[in-house]
C-alpha cells in the first residue's frame, strides 16, 4: 500500500482530534445543560407545592382542595402542569382538573419527606414530580398526614435539549469544516516548499534544470543544499572521471601509435618479431579502446540528465561519416520519429549509434538506413528508444550473431571483422537497460535493432 | 604534394614527417596549434594532418580558426580519444577524416592520397589523364601502359599537376608546394623539371601533356578520364 501523503495524515490526525474534544465538549454542555434545566423544574415545582399549600382549604370530609389557585394551568387538562393532595390512607383528598387522562399515579412518601422523581403518563411521555409528605393541623386540633405532590411535563424541556443539541452540532460541524478548511489551507502553504522540491527534481529529471534553486525555508536548506552538493559532485566525477579516462587514453595511445609507426617503417615488417610486436601492439590498443570506452559509459538514467535529442545526434553521426565515406557515394537514409529521445547520457548514444553507423557504412554497398522510434509505455515516466540500422552488405553469418551478442564474450574471441565495435555497443546497450538484436535487413544486410525500454 | 604535420609528440611526429617524405610528399611540420595556425596561414599547403590534444591551441579550435579564415585544403584528424562525440565535432568544425590512434602508417598514407585524390576532383585511386596514368599508392607513372622513371622530384611535379589536372598553376605556388619552409627556392629549378618530365612523357612530342601559359604557369592539358578503372 502506498504511505499517505503528510497532509493526508495531518487531516486525518486533526480530524480525530476535533471530533473527540467537539465530542466532549457536546456531552459536557449536554450534561450541564440538563442540570440546569432539571434544577429550574425542581425550583418550579417546589415553588407550585408551596403555591398549592397556602391556596389549601380543609373540606367538610377531614381533607385537604386547593380549588383556589392562581395558576390556571391546574385546572387545564393537557397543560402539562399537575397537581395532587393525598390522604395518609392512599385516598386522594384532592386532584387538579389537568390530571384527567394522564395516568399518572405519585408516590406515596413519608412525613417530612421530599422525592423528586420522573412518571410516565399514560401516553408514554414523562413527567418530572415532586411529592412532600406533610402534617396538617386541622383548626379542630386534629392532625393528619397528607402527600402533596405536584409534576411538571418535561416535553419542553427534551423539546429545548434536542434544539440546544441540534445547534450544539450544527455550531461544532460548521467550527470543524471551517478549522479544517483553515488546516489545508495552512498545509499548503506549510508544505508548499516541498511540492516545489517535487517540481523541480522532476525538472531535473527533465533535464529543465541542472540543480534545486534558493529560497527554501530553514528546514529544507539542508535537504535542498546536499542534494544540489550531490548533484554538482555526480556531475564533476563523471566528467573528471571522462577526462581522466580521455587522458589516459590520450597518454597510452601516443606511445602506441609512436612505436606502431616506427614498427611500419620501411622494411621493418618484414622481420617476424617486429611483425608480432606490432600484433601486440594492436591487441593493446583493442584492450585499451574497449575497457575505457566501456568505463566512460555512464549507463542507465542520471538524476539530471537531460532526455538526449536523437534526431541531432544522428543527424551530426550521419554527416560525420557521410563525409568521411564521401568518396563511396553510400546514400544514407535516416528517419526519426517526432519526439523520440534517448534517456540517458548523451555519450552513450553517440557511441552506440556511432559504432553501428560506422560498421554499417563499412559493410555497405549502396544505402544504409536509420530509423529511430519512441517507444511508449503508459506506466513509465520517460519514452524508450527503438534503433534500427540497416545496411545492404554481406550481413552477419547466423552462426556468428551468437557469439558477437554473448555477454561477457572474451575479446579476443570475437567476431572477426567487427572490430570491438559491436562489443562495445552490446556494453553500452546493457547499461543502459536496453537489448540489442541482430537480423537481416530487408535491403540484404545486417539489421542492427536496440531497444531501450521505456522507464 | 604539400602537407602539414600538426603533432606534438616528436617521435610520432618525427616518424610520420620522414615516411612521408619518402613517399614523395613535401612536409611541414608543427608542435603546437599555434605554430600549426601559422604555417596553415602560411604555407601553400594541400593537406593538413591535425591532432586533437595539442598544447597551446586545441585541434578542433585551429581546424575551426582555419576554416574560417577560408582555408579549404583538406583536414586529416588524429585522435586518441576515439570518442564519436570527438569525431562527429572534429568532422563539423571541418575536417574531411579521421585516424585513431595507434594507427599504422599505411592507413594514415591511404587516407591523406584518398583525401588528395577527392580534393582534386578524383573518385579513383589511379589517375588517369587520357594515355598517362600515376598511381600515388606506388608512386609509378606509365604512358601507354610503359612505366616512365622519375626522379623523386619529377614525380612531386607531375603527382601535383595530375591531382589539379585541367587547372593552371602558376610556377609560385608550384615551388611553394614543393619546397619546405628551410628550402632554397630557385624557380628557374621548376622550368628545367618541366622541361625533363616532358621528354620523359612525351619522347615524341606526340600527346603534349603539360602546356605553359606565359606569364600564367602550367596546366596539365589531358582530358581526365573519369570512367572506372
Amino acid at each position: 500500500m502506498q504511505p499517505r501523503s503528510l497532509s493526508t495524515r495531518l487531516l486525518v490526525s486533526v480530524s480525530i482530534l476535533l471530533i473527540l474534544f467537539f465530542g466532549v465538549t457536546i456531552l459536557a454542555l449536554d450534561f450541564v445543560f440538563q442540570d440546569l434545566s432539571r434544577r429550574a423544574i425542581q425550583d418550579r415545582l417546589e415553588v407550585q407545592v408551596v403555591a398549592l399549600l397556602s391556596a389549601s382549604e380543609e373540606d367538610s370530609s377531614g381533607g385537604l382542595r386547593a380549588d383556589q389557585l392562581a395558576e390556571p394551568r391546574f385546572d387545564n387538562p393537557g397543560s402539562g402542569l399537575y397537581g395532587e393532595i393525598l390522604r395518609s390512607d392512599g385516598r386522594p383528598s384532592w386532584r387538579s382538573k389537568s390530571l384527567a387522562g394522564t395516568g399518572l399515579e405519585f408516590p406515596h412518601v413519608q412525613v417530612g419527606e421530599r422525592r423528586f422523581g420522573e412518571l410516565q403518563r399514560a401516553d408514554g411521555t414523562s413527567v418530572l414530580s415532586l411529592s412532600m409528605g406533610i402534617e396538617w393541623q386541622f383548626r379542630n386540633r386534629v392532625t393528619r398526614s397528607f402527600v402533596y405532590s405536584v409534576a411538571e411535563s418535561l416535553d419542553p424541556y427534551y423539546a429545548q435539549l434536542s434544539r440546544l443539541r441540534g445547534r450544539l452540532f450544527g455550531w461544532f460541524g460548521a467550527l470543524m469544516v471551517m478549522l479544517l478548511g483553515a488546516l489545508a489551507v495552512l498545509l499548503r502553504r506549510l508544505l508548499s516548499p516541498l511540492r516545489r522540491v517535487e517540481r523541480e527534481i522532476e525538472a531535473i529529471e527533465a533535464g529543465d534544470l541542472t540543480e534545486l534553486g534558493g529560497g527554501y525555508p530553514r528546514e529544507l536548506l539542508g535537504i535542498t543544499t546536499n542534494l544540489n552538493a550531490l548533484l554538482r559532485s555526480e556531475r564533476e566525477r563523471l566528467a573528471r572521471y571522462r577526462n581522466t579516462l580521455g587522458n589516459l587514453a590520450h597518454s597510452f595511445k601516443t606511445p602506441l601509435a609512436v612505436m606502431r609507426n616506427l614498427l611500419s617503417t620501411q622494411g621493418a615488417r618484414e622481420i617476424t618479431v617486429l611483425r608480432q610486436l606490432d600484433e601486440q601492439v594492436g591487441r593493446m590498443d583493442d584492450i585499451v579502446k574497449y575497457q575505457l570506452r566501456r568505463a566512460a559509459a555512464a549507463g542507465g538514467t542520471g538524476l539530471g540528465s537531460a532526455p538526449v535529442d536523437v534526431r541531432e545526434a544522428l543527424e551530426g553521426l550521419r554527416g560525420a561519416l557521410l563525409k568521411v565515406y564521401a568518396d563511396r557515394g553510400i546514400t544514407c537514409e535516416l528517419t526519426v520519429s517526432e519526439g523520440a529521445s534517448f534517456t540517458g547520457d548523451r555519450e552513450d548514444l553517440t557511441e552506440i549509434a556511432g559504432n553501428l553507423l560506422d560498421n554499417a557504412f563499412k559493410w555497405t554497398r549502396t544505402t544504409v538506413r536509420i530509423t529511430a522510434d519512441r517507444v511508449v509505455s503508459p506506466a513509465a515516466r520517460r519514452d524508450g528508444l527503438r534503433l534500427v540500422i540497416e545496411d545492404d552488405g554481406p550481413g552477419i553469418p547466423l552462426d556468428s550473431r551468437a557469439r558477437v551478442l554473448e555477454r561477457g564474450a572474451r575479446l579476443d574471441e570475437r567476431v572477426a571483422g567487427q572490430g570491438i565495435g559491436l562489443s562495445v555497443v552490446r556494453e553500452l546497450v546493457h547499461l543502459n537497460g536496453g537489448i540489442i538484436d541482430i537480423d537481416e535487413s530487408a535491403l540484404g544486410g545486417a539489421r542492427i535493432e536496440v531497444k531501450i525500454a521505456p522507464v | 604534394m604539400r602537407v602539414l604535420i600538426v603533432e606534438d609528440e616528436q617521435t610520432l611526429r618525427e616518424s610520420i614527417v620522414e615516411q612521408l617524405q619518402q613517399h614523395g610528399f613535401t612536409v611541414d611540420a608543427a608542435a603546437d596549434g599555434e605554430e600549426g595556425l601559422y604555417c596553415g596561414r602560411e604555407y601553400a599547403l594541400d593537406l593538413a594532418v591535425v591532432d586533437l590534444g595539442l598544447p597551446k591551441l586545441p585541434g578542433l579550435e585551429l581546424i575551426k580558426t582555419l576554416r574560417a579564415e577560408g582555408k579549404s585544403f583538406p583536414i586529416l584528424i588524429l585522435t586518441a580519444r576515439d570518442r564519436w562525440q570527438d569525431k562527429v565535432e572534429g568532422l563539423q568544425a571541418g575536417a574531411d577524416d579521421y585516424v585513431a590512434k595507434p594507427f599504422h602508417f599505411e592507413e594514415l598514407l591511404a587516407r591523406v592520397q584518398a583525401l588528395l585524390r577527392r580534393s582534386g576532383g578524383w573518385a579513383q585511386p589511379v589517375l588517369r589523364c587520357g594515355p598517362v596514368s600515376l598511381d600515388p599508392r606506388t608512386q609509378e607513372v606509365t604512358v601507354n601502359g610503359r612505366k616512365v622513371d622519375l626522379t623523386s622530384f619529377e614525380y612531386r611535379i607531375l603527382d601535383h599537376l595530375i591531382h589539379r589536372a585541367g587547372e593552371v598553376i602558376s610556377k609560385s605556388e608550384l615551388t611553394e608546394r614543393l619546397y619546405a619552409q628551410d628550402f632554397d627556392r630557385d624557380s628557374n629549378t621548376i622550368e628545367v623539371f618541366i622541361g625533363r618530365l616532358r621528354r620523359k612523357l612525351d619522347p615524341d612530342e606526340t600527346i603534349k601533356p603539360i602546356e605553359t601559359l606565359r606569364g600564367r604557369g602550367y596546366r596539365f592539358a589531358l582530358q581526365r578520364d573519369t570512367a572506372a578503372a
